[in-house]
């Protein structure tokens, strides 16, 4: 694995060598940083989601990743809480070949019942919570038609049009990416009147074997004056999942990676 | 001659009248572009009123908005507005509004076809034009301080942006908008019926039960905008083929339309109740330079009270807007008096100074007392709970007595500079008889009826009497803004439609929370937890036992109140039980796990055995391979499933699981419970029979068709997907078909109809009719179902929403507006006392009124009229304006019965001269109010008509009835003279 850490390093000095990276290149490593670092992967979240009056709901979940090759990637989502959600699980399979959806189920060990979730939308809303299911898997960098509009000394500032606007709820959307870690900072969304109604930010990093890992993110949906923070505890890289959990077997019987 | 010194200096410095009369009305007149207008009924209550806060509590906690509602019906093609072409219509409006800004000239554009498109807004007629620029009404004001949409675009409720679970055809779960596209064949179009009709908060709702209509609910960030997008949508829409009717209704709509229209009324009915006075004084009077006076006096009482209420900083409200229309006939009625008798005397005296001051000396009495009765009439309003009456009330105060000032002032002015001595000469002597005459004789001979047959009169007058009191017992105090238009305007007849095919709209909103906070009660939650999961123990078996020696511990921490940090407490609760799960069931659960990872295609009962060799204990992997003996003929996933569930039944049940759902059980809010929620679902049910009730959507609504959804199964019987159509049995269950609808596409969509904590519902009730008598047996009909079904677990109601805040505040009104006309009656008749010195000629005076008012609401009883707004502020006026004609009738009939030495010689004369200036007065008055009939709004309406009838009956009351009456009590009343 270092000798991939290395490679990139290598590979950023390359680029400020060889002068900038094109847009194409910084949303390529930008993804590839967000969302693809190790082989595997799995994490401790706690979602804190607060309405605009203060009150509060938390949930806590255990995200197992697998990157599977060609960008295609398998999560396994495990509720720990609350009480009432204790086991449920949700299951993707990430897509990213043109014409391919990905595939969704969910497990509702209360009502037994073990569903398959059609493709479609994926910017609805994660568990009630200001994330969307794109925050959490990724969204498809050709979706978007990317233009650098800036570069600060430490960042490139991103603005990404949709390719198909009649898709989604935002008009365009602007990331400030890292120039060291190459992890987007913030995201910006605004709607079709022009006016910015979301943001994402990565609120804390840390470098966790060897690989800058967000820790603490916040979504905002400045409509409703909701606020989600997502805190990701006992982070873990390369930890040789196998990849039948990723399989609806263990929807019922959660893998003992996600219990512990 | 004290009281005369006002006039005699206004006779004497008539230019310093005029000048400080032109000076204050210059000032006030400063003060009209300081203009605010107010047209939301809510404001009909305190901004503190209890329900009002509650009101908006309950709008805050629920996300909820006013509404702008476009209805589209189409009942012409064979699918309804189900048609390929009308939903592609809806379709694209909903879009258009969402992208609703303000382009680079600051006007508002939406996305036409993706591209931007800037409709005109500018009312088509020129006189509405006029209107809107006179009055500062900007069409385009569609946007807020920073700019941003006044819509609230995340909320709109249409087909193409409301959350929609459906059956994707391959046994998928699909979550999108009902309508994610404009459908492109009829199929499409279909479909998208079958998914509304087929949701319970749609059907009825969004879309009508019919299939002929729909509905687009557009939010917006405060009412005042409602006009605006009302119009917005009118222009969209304008192109629409006429298969697609647009109808635009809500109570938004119907309160800020009215606004607007009330403005037109006071622009156009005011100056038209001048006119007709003012035509019918030239009738009279036959002289402009005469007439104008009075005109004045009103002219200058409006524009001064006006300015005053404008400077105060009050702004104009629908009570208020009416001030110009009440003043302007009270505040000429004093000049008539003094035009009437100067016209008559004048021949007499020959100077215009000595006549004022003859007439002047003669009328000050009963005018003073006219104005004060007025006066105390309006100011009794003051005394109701309801702000803007308050506010109307004592402004007409003012007004009423600034004119009498102006009448005691400026009208000896004005005859002193601007009437010609020679046209008074020249004109006097003969015309009047000849203009009285018809009106001369007709009076005299009432006069004469009313002394000779007097029994008649006074029996006629026992039955009216009789008859309205039964009347008024029949009144029924109702009101409904939308009522407020007239049956064919638009918004009534949107109203009409909408409601012909809808679950209604108007709204309410019933919220239902537990009376006592589970939460306030840790200790018996852990005591509940344990009982719960004993229960479901094998019972005397080691583990239950170890189990309970667990949660006795924890009960008894609990007692202790060591459950101050609840999460932690239950946190070290799960560590115990954990632990002890891992001891007991640790060995199978990894013989599962291992079991779990193998490759299905590879499995056989080799493969296991090898795979579980140095897993789990000994014991269970013995036991594991015994019972999987029993299938050597399986191999594959098969096997692999059969271990599992060999595992699963020999395991005992997962500890960590039951601890979970007994948490789950014991810490679930109030509406995860299935018993509250199937509490809910039944007064639901109840509503749904109760009348005028449409439709009431809940929570439970949603979780249902939810529960459904997710357990649909293509493969299996209807009945078995039918049962699913139900409230799922535990809370954990309920909770996570929750969290599935927490987690829609349209965000928070759920938390209209339930807080985030569960703690609390809101039930949508939708009523067909905004009548208050409706809401008003709706809100009975509920407490008296909860009393008779308690809930579970004892609940607490509140009711919301702006049909319901109409019943509070007219409730109100009707007691306060009572109260106030108990009050001034007995001012008054304390002020009659006094005017007359004697009890009996005060109790007389009140005579004509008492009959009248009896009489006006016996009519509104018995005609089936609803007491509303504009008839209860009616009753005070009532009160000041009829005892006017009885304090001048008792005045003169005092004084000419004292010079002619008997009531019998007096009645003739009683019925010339004064009798005359009563009719006169009546008849202004009545004829200044008649324009409002005219007006497109019924309060308006309902007032011109009233008022007229009101002035025509204290008339008629005062000249036969008095009369009778006093020939009855002549002895008693003339004792001196007699």
């Amino acid at each position: 694995m270092k000798k991939l850490t290395v490679l990139l390093v290598a590979a950023g000095f390359a680029g400020i060598l060889l002068g900038e990276l094109s847009v194409d290149e910084i949303v390529e490593r930008a993804n590839q940083a967000s969302y693809y670092a190790g082989d595997d992967g799995s994490a401790d979240v706690t979602m804190t989601i607060t309405d605009k009056g203060g009150s509060t709901r938390s949930r806590e979940f255990t995200v197992l990743r697998m990157n599977t090759g060609a960008g295609t990637q398998k999560f396994y989502v495990y509720f720990n809480k609350p009480a009432d959600l204790y086991k449920q699980v949700f299951l993707v399979w990430k897509e990213v070949a043109e014409g391919r959806d990905d595939s969704r189920w969910m497990w509702l060990p209360a009502l037994n019942l073990k569903r398959s979730i059609a493709p479609g939308d994926k910017r609805t809303s994660f568990v009630g919570s200001d994330f969307v299911y794109e925050d959490v898997s990724g969204r498809n960098l050709r979706e978007d038609i990317h233009e650098l509009v800036e570069t600060t000394a430490d960042q490139y500032v991103v603005k990404n049009t949709p390719v198909k606007p009649e898709a989604v709820e935002f008009a365009h959307y602007t990331i400030w990416i890292d120039k060291a870690t190459m992890l987007p900072r913030r995201a910006e969304y605004y709607d079709k009147t022009g006016k910015l109604s979301r943001t994402v930010e990565a609120t804390k990093v840390e470098t966790i074997q060897g690989f800058p890992t967000v820790v603490e993110s916040v979504a905002k949906d400045l409509n409703s004056g909701s606020t989600t923070v997502n805190t990701y505890a006992a982070i873990k890289y390369n930890i040789g999942l196998n990849e039948r959990i990723f399989t609806e077997r263990f929807l019922r019987r959660p893998p003992r990676e996600a219990i512990r | 001659m004290k009281r005369l010194r006002l006039t005699l200096f206004s006779t004497r410095y008539p230019w310093l009248v005029v000048i400080t009369t032109a000076l204050a009305v210059v000032f006030f007149g400063a003060q009209f572009p300081k203009v605010k207008f107010d047209n939301d009924p809510e404001n009909m209550l305190s901004k503190d009123e209890y329900v009002r806060v509650l009101h908006n509590e309950v709008k805050e906690r629920y996300q909820l908005f006013d509404f702008v509602i476009a209805g589209v019906v189409n009942t012409e093609h064979a699918d309804g507005i189900f048609n390929v072409e009308s939903l592609g219509r809806i379709d694209a409006l909903t879009h258009e509004l969402i992208s609703l800004r303000k382009n680079a000239d600051g006007l508002p554009e939406v996305l036409r076809d993706g591209k931007p498109f800037a409709p005109d807004l500018q009312p088509k007629s020129w006189w509405q034009r006029i209107l809107a620029r006179v009055f500062s009404h900007d069409v385009n004001n569609l946007f807020d301080e920073s700019g941003g949409s006044v819509i609230i675009t995340d909320e709109i409720i249409s087909p193409s942006v409301v959350d929609n679970i459906r059956q994707d055809g391959t046994g998928q779960l699909a979550i999108e908008y009902l309508m994610e596209r404009a459908p492109l064949n009829r199929d499409e179009a279909l479909r998208v019926k079958h998914d509304a009709m087929g949701n319970p908060l749609y059907k009825g709702t969004l879309v009508s039960e019919d299939g002929h209509a729909m509905v687009l609910y557009i939010p917006i960030i405060a009412k005042p905008y409602s006009y605006n997008v009302a119009n917005l949508l009118e222009a969209l829409t304008r192109e629409w083929p006429a298969a697609d009717k647009v109808y635009i209704t809500g109570q938004p709509v119907a309160q800020d339309t009215f606004g607007v229209e009330m403005l037109v009324q006071m622009a156009s009915s005011a100056p038209l109740a001048g006119l007709a006075i003012f035509l019918l004084l030239l009738f009279f009077f036959r002289r402009i330079s005469l007439v104008v006076a009075p005109m004045v006096v009103a002219v200058v009482s409006v524009i001064c009270t006006m300015g005053l209420l404008i400077g105060l900083g009050y702004d104009v409200h629908i009570m208020s807007s009416m001030i110009a229309i009440f003043l302007m006939p009270i505040s000429v009625a004093d000049s008539v008096h003094i035009l009437s008798e100067f016209y008559d005397v004048y021949p007499r005296f020959r100077d215009k100074a000595e006549t004022i001051k003859h007439v002047i000396s003669h009328l000050f009495k009963p005018m003073l007392y006219t104005s004060l009765t007025t006066i105390a009439g309006f100011a009794s309003l003051a005394t109701t709970p309801i702000p803007p009456v308050r506010v109307f009330g004592l402004h007409v105060a003012f007004g009423v007595a600034l004119a009498w000032v102006l009448t005691m002032t400026l009208v000896p002015a004005y005859i002193m500079l601007f009437v010609r001595t020679k046209t008074l000469d020249a004109l006097q002597p003969d015309g009047q008889h000849k203009r009285s005459g018809a009106l001369g004789r007709r009076l005299a001979s009432v006069g004469d009826f009313s002394y000779r047959r007097w029994k008649v009169i006074l029996f006629i007058t026992v039955a009216l009497v009789a008859v309205s009191a039964y009347g008024i017992s029949k009144i029924r105090v109702n009101d409904n803004p939308v009522k407020w238009f007239t049956e064919n305007h638009k918004i009534r007849v949107a109203d009409d439609v909408l409601n012909s095919h809808f679950g209604g709209t108007y709204t309410a909103y019933l919220t239902l929370r537990p009376a006592v906070a589970e939460s306030s009660n840790p200790a018996g939650r852990v005591t509940a937890l344990r009982e719960f999961i004993l229960a479901r123990m094998e019972p005397g078996s080691e583990v239950t036992h170890e189990f309970e020696s667990i949660l006795n511990q924890a009960v008894a921490e609990a007692g202790q109140e060591r459950t101050a940090d609840e999460k932690a407490f239950f946190a070290g609760l799960t560590a115990k039980v954990e632990a002890l799960d891992t001891r007991i069931n640790g060995g199978w659960q990894a013989l599962g796990d291992v079991i779990n990872y193998l490759e299905p295609d590879q499995v056989t009962l080799q493969a296991i055995s090898q795979a579980i060799q140095a897993q789990g204990g000994a014991q269970e992997r013995q036991r594991l391979m015994q019972a999987l003996r029993a299938h050597s003929e399986i191999t594959g996933a098969a096997l692999q499933e059969q271990a599992l569930e060999i595992i699963d039944r020999q395991s005992t049940i997962s500890l960590l699981s039951l601890l979970n759902e007994a948490l789950a059980e014991v810490t679930a809010p109030a509406f995860k419970q299935p018993a509250n929620l199937a509490w809910v679902e039944q007064l639901q049910g109840f509503l749904a029979t109760a009348p005028k009730v449409g439709k009431t959507s809940s929570a439970v609504d949603a979780l249902k068709k939810a529960s459904f959804e997710l357990n649909y199964d293509a493969s299996a019987a209807q009945e078995r997907n039918n049962t699913f159509y139900s409230i799922p049995g535990s809370p954990s269950a309920v909770g996570q078909v929750f969290v599935q609808l927490e987690g829609m596409k349209k965000k928070d969509s759920l938390f209209h109809l339930v807080t985030k904590d569960y703690e609390e519902v809101n039930l949508w009730v939708q009523l067909k009719s905004g009548d208050n008598t409706d809401m008003q047996a709706v809100v009975e009909l509920t407490q008296g179902w909860i009393r008779d079904n308690p809930a579970p677990v004892a609940m607490t109601s509140g009711w919301a929403g702006l049909t319901y805040l109409n019943v509070v505040w007219q409730e109100k009104m009707v007691t306060g507006m009572l109260s106030s006309l108990l009050g001034s009656f007995v001012v008054v008749l304390i002020m009659m006392v006094v005017l007359f010195r004697s009890l009996i000629f005060g109790v007389l005076a009140m005579l004509p009124l008492t009959v009248t008012i009896t009489f006006i609401y016996g009519v509104i009883g018995l005609v089936g009229k609803d007491y509303d707004m504009p008839v209860a502020v009616l009753s005070s006026l009532t009160l000041g304006l009829s005892v006017d004609f009885a304090i001048h009738f008792l005045e003169r009939a005092r004084e000419i019965t004292a010079a002619t030495g008997s009531w019998q010689k007096a009645v003739a004369a009683m019925f010339q001269e004064p009798a005359m200036a009563i009719s006169r007065n009546a008849i202004v008055i009545s004829v200044g109010f008649t324009p409002l009939l005219f007006a497109p709004l019924v309060p308006y309406k309902t007032v011109g008509f009233f008022l007229a009838t009101i002035m025509a009956v204290s008339w008629l009351a005062t000249l036969f009835i008095l009369a009778a009456l006093i020939t009855v009590l002549q002895k008693y009343l003339f004792k001196e003279v007699v």
